[in-house]
């Protein structure tokens, strides 16, 4: 299992260069079975590493370009009249595959942002009273640019809260730079091996739930979690459910590591991850923010 | 109204504590008004136990009007402890039956404490302690559930606990706080039922009272002396034809008796006393004893009495002197008193008296030695339950028929004898014997080894001990009455049901035995703790310091002791943090790294520091990152902090420490 890991993210690698620990991160966050927002510049490689990760984990995967005339029903689908049976049919619109890949999430309107909102909290859609179960496993990868941005609704904090993790790609070291400049990258991410299918990746998550968190490493949490909320810096403190998502992240995050603990450690690797986007921190100052939050808070011996 | 949870178990421990509170002074009150209170404290459970209704105001305040009558009548004013301690309990008791508010309850709580120290005015005995104890402890426990909604077994719990919490201030107040004299002293409390009394008259009872009840413990300086221990306590010098008084002389002198002033010579023993507390201020000593214990008088006849304080626990040292030494009392009037036969009664013993007398040439020591013979050879037996003697001459009914007597007929004749033929003689009661305890050595003495005999005036001897049971039972001179073998049935079946009774019975002879040396502990230590004792402990602790000082000094002491408790409650704490042990072990390193140079930075986990550390010393790398790896398996990867973990951790800690040694 370790190997195949490994392997995904070498696969990666070779997609998006000098990015390892995004692509970790990317990893944790959909071992963890959260929703993954990738929050960067136009031409950062976001819309690359999102497709790379649909390709190399084997799932069914469906790409919706978000526009400000995007309408629910481009994603959730319509039912349409069948003349020849005189009746209503629901046809399934690009939410309905296994990793949905939201590009500029923040480009369209807030009716659109909830429809898939709803369907990412609820995994399932209704339409005209009918419930129709969304498959398994099921993530939305979604990308967005800074907000300042022009032509961009942000999303509001309650549904920032439903992605489990905000990672940010920035630019590439110069070396990498170099190599895609000269075309050397390999862009062809249809062609990557697929590495896991669905079960072995249910049985990755299933894994990922008994790695052990032992007392310090939760107290380090909750001393995270309790110096946020103490904090008059931060607009929002952090909630249990960024309390379960930190402890959730850290775990994927040692498994992945290939460590079956977690440590002090892990909780710092994913902590800006998982915190930032609930945080509503504004995304320049952020990570000084964070850092000095980090540096306020002992680590439990 | 506030709503009270537990009222059941409430009313429960309530009732419980007053039927235990009774049990301990139902002695003191009369039947009827016992009867009274225990169909009151019945009534209570049943109403809890029943789930029945509360009786209404009127049934209620006419019924304790009827009680208070009932109280007046039959306890009377006479006593006025019982008459209040009784007026305590029945108005608590009627409190219960009606209580329904908390604040009720809480009245009734406060009361308990009233009644429960009550208790000691009676018995202060180690068994009594322990039971009020433990009915405080519940009281304590009633009080917390009246306020919090927990069960009574943690209530008890946590009244406990606040009662040990109180147990070093308690006893560090009954050691140093000086014991102040006291303002005002209990109108003699009825203590010991039993015991001795002003007057003899052994014939018209059947039998003697024989309580098990401890009348004082005695423990000698030295080697103790030979058995017979006659503890001298009253002499009786009247004779009205049938019972033997104190003559008012006799009582005029002991009231002017002073301390026992220093005699020159050497005392032929001395020993210590932890009496008991008693109805009557008579105490006990040996021969001719004398006392300096300033609570204790010393009567010109050598006896000891009570200066005050009857219901507490009183230890003296006494010395004795030989009995011989003192005179017969020169006052004329005084020596008709000692010789006096109320004429007229029981002739034939005068007459046997006198005739003997003369068979022996009116010699008084041919006469003391003859009378000895008389009641070893003519058939007199001891027993403890004679046959009552009535009507007029009860002297020569005992001396020429019945034959079978305890002590007090033996005494009784004796002395009328020998003043028969004008030999002053008294009848002197007192305790004889006492059950040695080996462990401890001393003597224990119970009411049932009280005795009588008889001092003789002698001439150019002085007085003389003529005790009858010498030569008619020989072996009730040996230690206790109950441990005499001929006696011991008649003895046990006369007591009344007790371990004493079971003493034939190796086992809970033991167990007496042992209750026996836990009670003289207690004796001795808590309730003998007196003044004098105090006052020698003080001046060890303090130098000689003034009373008042010493005092000041304690109190002093116990505010700032309090100053201190409370300052450290309201001290802002840090948060208890039991640290684990590998995590002491790893700031230690900390510790031993920073004095290196290598500090920690403020966000570095555990493992990243270590890994800093390694970095910074790579001589110790190997030794850094074993620990390293030890604290990510015992703290992150929960392994067992084995004895075998420990030790590594310890000995890598040692490796890290020590200074590598270059090599040649």
């Amino acid at each position: 299992m370790q190997q195949t890991v490994q392997a995904i993210i070498d696969d990666l690698s070779g997609v998006i260069y000098g990015k390892q620990q995004q692509i970790k991160l990317a990893l944790t966050c959909l071992f963890s079975q959260g929703h993954l927002l990738i929050e960067d510049l136009p031409g950062m490689g976001k819309t690359t590493l999102s497709h790379a990760l649909a390709a190399v984990l084997g799932l069914t995967y469906q790409r919706v370009q978000f526009t400000s005339d995007l309408l629910p029903s481009d994603i959730l689908g319509s039912s349409i009249f069948n003349a020849n049976k005189h009746e209503f049919t629901f046809h399934k619109g690009p939410v309905f595959s296994q990793v949905v890949l939201a590009d500029e999430i923040n480009r369209a309107g807030p009716k659109t942002q909830s429809a898939l909102l709803e369907a990412m909290e609820e995994n399932q859609v209704t339409m005209d009273g009918d419930k129709h179960a969304l498959p398994s496993p099921f993530f939305v990868i979604a990308t967005q640019n800074p907000l300042y941005q022009s032509g961009t609704y942000p999303l509001p904090e309650s549904q920032l809260d439903r992605f489990f993790m905000r990672i940010s790609l920035g630019f590439p070291p110069q070396e990498a730079e170099r190599k895609l400049i000269l075309g050397q990258n390999n862009r062809d991410y249809d062609r990557l091996p697929v590495r896991i299918n669905a079960e072995q990746l249910i049985a990755i998550q299933n894994k990922i739930s008994t790695v052990t968190l032992s007392t310090p490493v939760v107290d380090y949490i909750l001393a995270l979690v309790w110096a946020t909320r103490n904090n008059s810096q931060f607009a929002n403190a952090l909630s249990p459910r960024a309390s379960i998502a930190l402890g959730k992240a850290a775990q994927a995050w040692a498994f992945i590591d290939g460590r079956d603990f977690v440590t002090p450690d892990d909780i710092q690797a994913i902590f800006a991850s998982v915190t930032e986007h609930r945080l509503g921190l504004n995304h320049d100052t952020s990570s000084q923010q964070l850092n000095q939050l980090l540096n306020d808070v002992n680590v439990p011996l | 109204m506030p709503v009270i949870n537990n009222l059941s178990a409430i009313n429960l421990s309530l009732s419980v504590i007053y039927i235990l509170v009774l049990s301990f002074i139902f002695t003191e009150l009369p039947p009827a008004f016992n009867a009274l209170l225990v169909s009151l404290c019945i009534w209570n459970l049943a109403i809890t136990l029943l789930k029945r209704n509360k009786p209404n105001a009127i049934l209620a305040n006419t019924l304790a009007g009827f009680s208070l009558l009932v109280l007046f009548y039959d306890v009377g004013f006479g006593d006025t402890v019982t008459l209040f301690v009784a007026m305590l309990i029945l108005s608590s008791l009627f409190k219960l039956l009606q209580a329904t508010t908390k604040k009720h309850y809480q009245t009734i709580t406060l009361l308990s404490f009233f009644s429960l120290s009550t208790v000691y005015l009676f018995s202060q005995s180690l068994f009594a302690t322990l039971i009020i104890s433990i009915l405080y402890i519940l009281n304590f426990a009633v009080l917390a559930l009246i306020e919090s909604n927990h069960n009574l077994k943690i209530a008890v719990k946590s009244s406990l606990k606040l009662l040990l919490l109180a147990l070093p201030i308690a006893i560090f107040l009954l050691l140093l706080l000086p014991k102040m004299p006291a303002f005002w002293q209990l109108p003699g409390p009825k203590l010991a039922k039993t015991g001795l009394s002003e007057s003899v008259d052994p014939f018209d009872i059947a039998k003697l009272s024989n309580s098990d009840e401890l009348v004082f413990r005695a423990k000698f300086d030295q080697q103790r002396p030979a058995a017979p221990y006659y503890w001298r306590a009253i002499i009786h010098d009247e004779f009205d034809g049938k019972t033997w008084l104190i003559s008012d002389i006799l009582k005029a002198k002991q009231v002017i008796g002073q301390n026992g002033a220093k005699r020159a010579d050497e005392p032929l023993f001395s020993y210590q006393i932890f009496a008991e507390p008693a109805a009557k201020p008579w105490l006990y000593g040996l021969q001719l004893a004398t006392s300096t214990h300033k609570d204790v008088k010393t009567t010109s006849d050598g006896l000891l009495l009570r200066k005050r304080f009857l219901a507490n626990s009183i230890s003296y040292t006494a010395q004795s002197y030989p009995l011989d030494i003192t005179q017969l009392s020169r006052s004329v009037q005084y020596q008709n008193v000692q010789l006096n036969l109320a004429k007229d009664t029981n002739m034939r013993s005068q007459s046997f008296a006198q005739r003997l007398y003369e068979q022996h040439n009116n010699n008084d020591d041919a006469f003391y030695t003859a009378l000895y013979d008389y009641f070893a050879s003519n058939g007199f037996s001891y027993t403890l339950t004679p046959d009552p003697i009535t009507g007029s001459n009860t002297l020569d009914q005992f001396l020429f028929n019945n034959k079978r007597g305890f002590c007090g007929h033996y005494a009784s004749t004796a002395a009328f004898m020998f003043r028969s033929v004008g030999i002053p003689a008294r009848v002197v009661s007192g305790y004889l014997g006492g059950e040695y305890n080996e462990q401890n050595s001393y003597l224990s003495v119970y009411q049932y080894d009280a005795h009588a005999w008889v001092e003789v005036y002698i001439k150019n001897k002085g007085w003389e001990i003529f005790d009858a049971t010498a030569v008619v039972s020989p072996e009730r001179l040996n230690g206790s009455l109950s441990q005499h073998t001929q006696l011991n049935n008649e003895f046990t079946s006369n007591l009344s049901f007790g371990l004493l009774r079971l003493s034939n019975i190796a086992g809970f002879n033991w167990l007496r035995l042992k209750l026996e040396t836990l009670d003289y502990q207690w004796t001795s230590w808590v309730l003998g703790f007196d003044q004098q004792k105090q006052t020698s402990l003080l001046n060890t602790l303090f130098g000689n310091k003034q009373l008042w000082q010493i005092s000041l000094m304690v109190i002093a002491t116990v505010c700032l002791a309090f100053i201190c408790y409370f300052v450290y409650l309201s001290w802002p704490k840090k948060s208890p943090d039991p640290k684990h042990a590998l995590s002491k072990d790893y700031l230690k390193l900390v510790s031993w790294c920073e004095k290196q140079g290598i500090v920690a930075k403020p966000n570095q986990t555990p493992l990243q520091f270590l890994n800093y550390a390694a970095e910074q010393k790579p001589e110790k790398r190997m030794y850094i990152e074993q620990f390293a790896q030890l604290y990510s398996d015992v703290r992150y990867r929960q392994l067992v902090f084995s004895s075998y973990r420990k030790k590594h951790s310890k000995d890598l800690i040692k490796l890290i420490k020590t200074k590598m040694k270059r090599k040649l």
